[in-house]
């Protein structure tokens, strides 16, 4: 019985997210976001471990590396990678810096000079803050689940489509933290980012961000 | 002769008084209506030599290096602003900046100049390979770097960009785009920037910079003035008071200009004014005085009547120092004035007394003004004619009209013994000894005297402007003042092949260190062709095999699919493109194109900027460098032009002047004697003047070169006047004449000194300080001097 209950829904479920009205779509998507934001609005810090699998066209095997992620409110984040080698960057406001354990080079720019950080950083900043105003403006945000809360973004721009599938979200039960995320890309590679451990609203020194 | 001619003239009129003041009223009227609707030509070139001068030329190429006529705009956040801040209020703002006001605003290259610009430029790259590179790669051939290389992309593949980088890593596994970035380098056309969200940033973040073109000419002050008021309310608007913005363009520059001489002039006029008004009450106080200084109005409404007959289209330049150098025309009035008012006998008599040294220095002054004719500057022509219609004018008032108008009936009224008791009567030895004395230290000192030939510093700088231009210089570098040299061809191709070969050149010697060229990423067709044989030349022999097998197997053991890097092995195998201005424009780089490359399709011009410094222009003008379709602007060269040509000028015009005016005066007088006397004032006027600019460190301009003209005109004027005062016995209304004359000429131009204005403080300031000298020189030096003469030839 199971296995069909999952093919009824996988079929259906679809038709039943078309079959919505707009308003209807319209205010359960306000509501969820609303839920993110009030459970964001109450996270001042967290940090987690990170599992992160890059399934490469180019590369034989699936490339996994782990490590830990920090957050604090006002733009502060610390991105760590600790296996299978060191390195990561750490954000302060506008200012950044990055390092590779093997050469032990370090970097220090501003965020706005590196594209990539900076994208990055924005997704992390906007979904910590729950800033959907922006989110919407860049993407279009489909909920492919409400429990616990799965989000699929779009991008709008065709210069993001370029490199940019789709953005799937999954938060935690209580949508206090993101669980997962996964970066669709047009060719068929894809990342996925399991967060794990997350600890919220513990302190956290800011020397870590410096 | 000449004297019955005027008398008889004198006494034909004074029959027909009411038709000549009717015919004169009419023309000048007519004149006047002429003058007020007159085209003025405000352009600066007619200030510089001849068109097909390499002066003229270096001018036109400097109007189009980039930056010359653009608005830049900067603006700055405060400490506790947020980085982001200023990159959104810098768009904010520059998306208010609309026509008509602004029609293209640029705040940085953009976004799209990211991974896109690479993976381009990764596949064109061996159509801009050159030899330095080719060594470069060689290097990285080896089993042991190609291994190293690949463990370093796969560490990257990690990190967070290491997914969008693929693409890029595929292509360029062996990161050749090392050398790709040095060949950016050369597009940094703004020293200090660095690009942020794809915005000009400065180095410490605090600045964002807005380039933007407008229609409106930079000397046009009218609607100048519409698009700073409009800029200011853009500013209100959008930008909160976290961030101060400030600009610069010429037009600010103009309203400073125009605003300061309006505020001049009121001060000018009214202290001019009064001292006229004193001198009047002085030594006029009657109602044909007024005709006196009425004259050089007269005179200037006909003479710029009859300069815009003969020329189409009048400089604004040649009325206002033509305005300057008219006010000459107010002597010959005076003259008349005094001597009619002095007249003990028929008023003819008076007249054809005094027109003899009058028509003798209109001749001296025409001749030193036609010595104009010659200049190789088309204002300086321009105020030939115009001066020499002005000072015939003259003439026909002061001879014709004034003595109609200052009636006998008014002239009693004159006391001599007032003036005489005033007479000054020094020791004559002493006199001349001290004067010798200070003509020698003048003359000491007029040696130092430098000649300035920066037409910036004729305008006036205010000081917040000067800040600016330092803060800006400070924040983004000298971005402003480089030197260009212009690459021409009849077509883009030809002149992308003259900007490879300049390239080529400058880049060979250490000195070009900052260079902003196209050449690197954008060479000639030709040179790509070669790039791109020189590309394959590399891969031939089995390299292209063995390079390909490397990067497999060592990739392999890394954990490299086999066909990862099947996008470098096309590269190397298969025919690149060529690198188009089209190409460069789609992937980011339309406003470098656009700044360094003028095409009108008839003519392409590639822009190179250099440092504007003395090695880069003798780099360029060296023996061994082909200079064909090379042009080279520069700010510096064209300052050292300008001041040698107006150097040179200066000293031609007081060569030929002199030699024309003594070459009158020889034939007037006939007496050497006389003629070396009445050269005095103009000898002790221009001395004085170079002396004293030269000992004060004050630098010799355009400006001044005019008012040395003035000082020459009236000197020679005085000195005529005074001899023949002596030789023929005129009564003391010549000395009176020549003081009143020279006191109305301080009072008129020496007013200029006070302005705040450049120019008209030269002006000022040279006529105040030469015909200072001047006049004393006339009323004290040559009694002084020629008394003794005569009391000599009398023993």
């Amino acid at each position: 019985m199971k296995p069909v209950i999952i093919i009824t829904l996988v079929l259906f479920l679809p038709a039943f997210v078309l079959g919505q009205t707009g308003s209807e779509k319209s205010d359960n998507q306000n509501r969820i976001f609303s839920e993110i934001a009030r459970s964001a609005s109450q996270v001042e810090t967290f940090s987690c471990d990170f599992l992160q699998e890059k399934h490469m066209s180019m590369l034989d095997n699936v490339l996994i590396s782990k490590g830990r992620l920090y957050f604090k409110r006002n733009n502060r984040l610390r991105w760590e990678i600790n296996y299978p080698a060191t390195s990561g960057f750490a954000v302060n406001g506008d200012q950044a810096k990055r390092w590779e354990g093997d050469t032990g080079r370090t970097q220090t720019f501003k965020v706005n000079q590196v594209p990539f950080i900076k994208v990055f950083t924005e997704q992390v900043f906007s979904w910590a803050g729950a800033d959907f105003k922006r989110l919407k403006k860049r993407y279009h945000i489909q909920v492919l689940s409400e429990t616990p809360i799965r989000l699929m973004l779009l991008p709008i721009s065709p210069q993001e489509k370029k490199y940019l599938a789709n953005l799937r979200i999954s938060f935690a039960t209580d949508a206090s933290y993101v669980k997962a995320v996964e970066v669709h890309e047009p060719d068929g590679d894809f990342t996925r980012i399991q967060f794990l451990n997350t600890v919220i609203n513990h302190p956290l020194n800011d020397s870590l961000f410096n | 002769m000449m004297s019955s001619i005027v008398a008889d003239l004198y006494l034909f009129f004074s029959h027909h008084r009411p038709m000549v003041f009717v015919a004169t009223l009419v023309v000048i009227v007519i004149c006047a209506l002429t003058f007020v609707n007159l085209d003025l030509n405000e352009n600066i070139e007619s200030m510089l030599p001849d068109r097909k001068t390499a002066t003229a030329l270096n001018f036109r190429l400097l109007q189009q290096a980039p930056f010359s006529r653009k608005v830049i705009i900067n603006l700055n956040k405060q400490a506790d602003t947020h980085g982001t801040e200023l990159v959104k209020i810098t768009d904010r703002l520059a998306a208010t900046m609309t026509p008509p006001f602004f029609t293209r605003v640029v705040t940085g290259p953009g976004e799209s100049l990211s991974l896109e610009f690479f993976s381009w430029f990764a596949n064109v790259y061996p159509s801009l390979i050159t030899g330095e590179d080719i060594k470069s790669i060689e290097q990285k051939l080896t089993a042991e770097k190609v291994r190293k290389a690949l463990n370093e992309l796969y560490a990257k593949l990690l990190s967070p960009e290491g997914s969008a980088m693929k693409n890029l890593f595929q292509v360029d596994p062996l990161g050749f785009r090392l050398n790709l970035m040095e060949k950016l380098r050369f597009l940094n056309i703004i020293p200090k920037m660095r690009l942020e969200n794809g915005h000009f940033i400065s180095p410490d973040g605090k600045n964002a910079l807005i380039i933007a073109e407008t229609p409106f000419e930079i000397t046009d002050a009218e609607r100048g003035r519409e698009m700073l008021i409009h800029f200011q309310d853009l500013i209100a608007s959008v930008v909160p008071e976290t961030i101060s913005v400030s600009m610069i363009s010429g037009h600010r520059y103009t309203l400073a200009n125009i605003d300061a001489i309006k505020k001049d002039i009121v001060i000018i006029l009214i202290c001019s004014s009064l001292g006229i008004f004193i001198l009047f009450l002085l030594f006029f106080r009657s109602f044909g005085g007024i005709f006196v200084f009425l004259t050089p109005i007269c005179v200037l409404c006909i003479a710029a009547a009859g300069v815009s007959v003969l020329y189409r289209n009048v400089s604004a330049v040649t009325i206002g120092f033509g305005a300057v150098l008219l006010g000459i025309s107010v002597d010959f009035a005076v003259h008349v004035y005094f001597a009619l008012r002095s007249a003990t006998s028929n008023p003819s008599e008076a007249i054809a007394q005094v027109s003899r040294p009058i028509v003798f220095c209109a001749l001296t002054t025409l001749g030193a003004f036609g010595v104009l004719f010659f200049s190789s500057l088309p204002v300086q022509r321009e105020l030939a004619v115009f001066s020499i219609i002005g000072i015939c004018v003259a003439l026909i008032l002061a001879l014709i009209l004034l003595p109609q108008v200052v009636r006998r009936t008014q002239m009693h009224k004159y006391n001599e013994k007032t003036y005489n008791k005033t007479k000054f009567q020094p020791a004559r030895k002493w006199v001349i000894c001290l004067w010798l004395v200070l003509l020698v230290t003048c003359a000491w000192h007029g040696t130092k005297l430098h000649f300035d030939g920066d037409l910036r510093s004729l305008n006036l700088v205010p000081d917040e402007i000067r800040d600016l231009e330092n803060t800006l210089q400070r924040t983004w570098g000298n971005f402003r003042g480089t030197a260009v040299v212009f690459a021409e061809g009849p077509d883009l191709q030809t002149a992308l092949e003259t900007n490879d070969r300049i390239f080529r050149h400058l880049t060979r010697n250490p000195n070009s260190s900052r260079i902003v060229s196209l050449a690197p990423i954008l060479p000639s067709l030709k040179t790509q062709e070669l790039n791109r044989q020189r590309w394959n030349a590399l891969w031939s022999d089995g390299k292209k095999e063995y390079v390909n097998q490397l990067l497999t197997t060592q990739g392999k053991s890394i954990g490299f699919k086999s066909t990862a890097f099947e996008p470098f092995a096309k590269l190397i195998a298969g025919p690149t493109p060529p690198v188009t201005v089209a190409a460069l424009r789609t992937i980011g780089l339309a406003e470098i194109v656009d700044t360094l490359i003028i095409d009108d399709g008839k003519n392409a011009k590639v822009l190179t900027l250099v440092p504007d410094t003395p090695e880069i222009a003798a780099l360029l003008n060296h023996s061994d460098f082909n200079r064909s379709g090379i042009q080279f602007a520069s700010q510096n060269q064209f300052r050292q032009t300008i001041s040698k040509a107006i150097a040179d000028d200066f000293i031609h015009f007081i060569l030929k002047a002199s030699t024309v005016i003594i070459l009158l005066l020889v034939l007037l007088f006939r007496n050497l004697k006389k003629v070396v006397l009445s050269l005095i004032p103009v000898v002790t006027g221009i001395l004085f003047m170079i002396g004293v600019m030269g000992g004060l460190g004050i630098a010799f301009n355009l400006f001044n070169v005019v008012a040395a003209i003035l000082i020459i005109g009236l000197g020679v004027d005085y000195g005529i006047f005074m001899v023949t005062k002596i030789s023929q016995g005129l009564d003391a209304a010549t000395e009176r004449a020549v003081f009143v004359s020279g006191l109305t000429t301080i009072a008129g131009f020496g007013a200029l000194v006070l302005a705040r204005h450049p120019a008209l403080h030269s002006i000022g300031l040279s006529v105040l300080i030469g015909i200072g000298a001047a006049i004393p020189a006339a009323l004290v030096i040559i009694p002084a001097m020629y008394r003794k003469k005569i009391k000599i030839s009398d023993e």
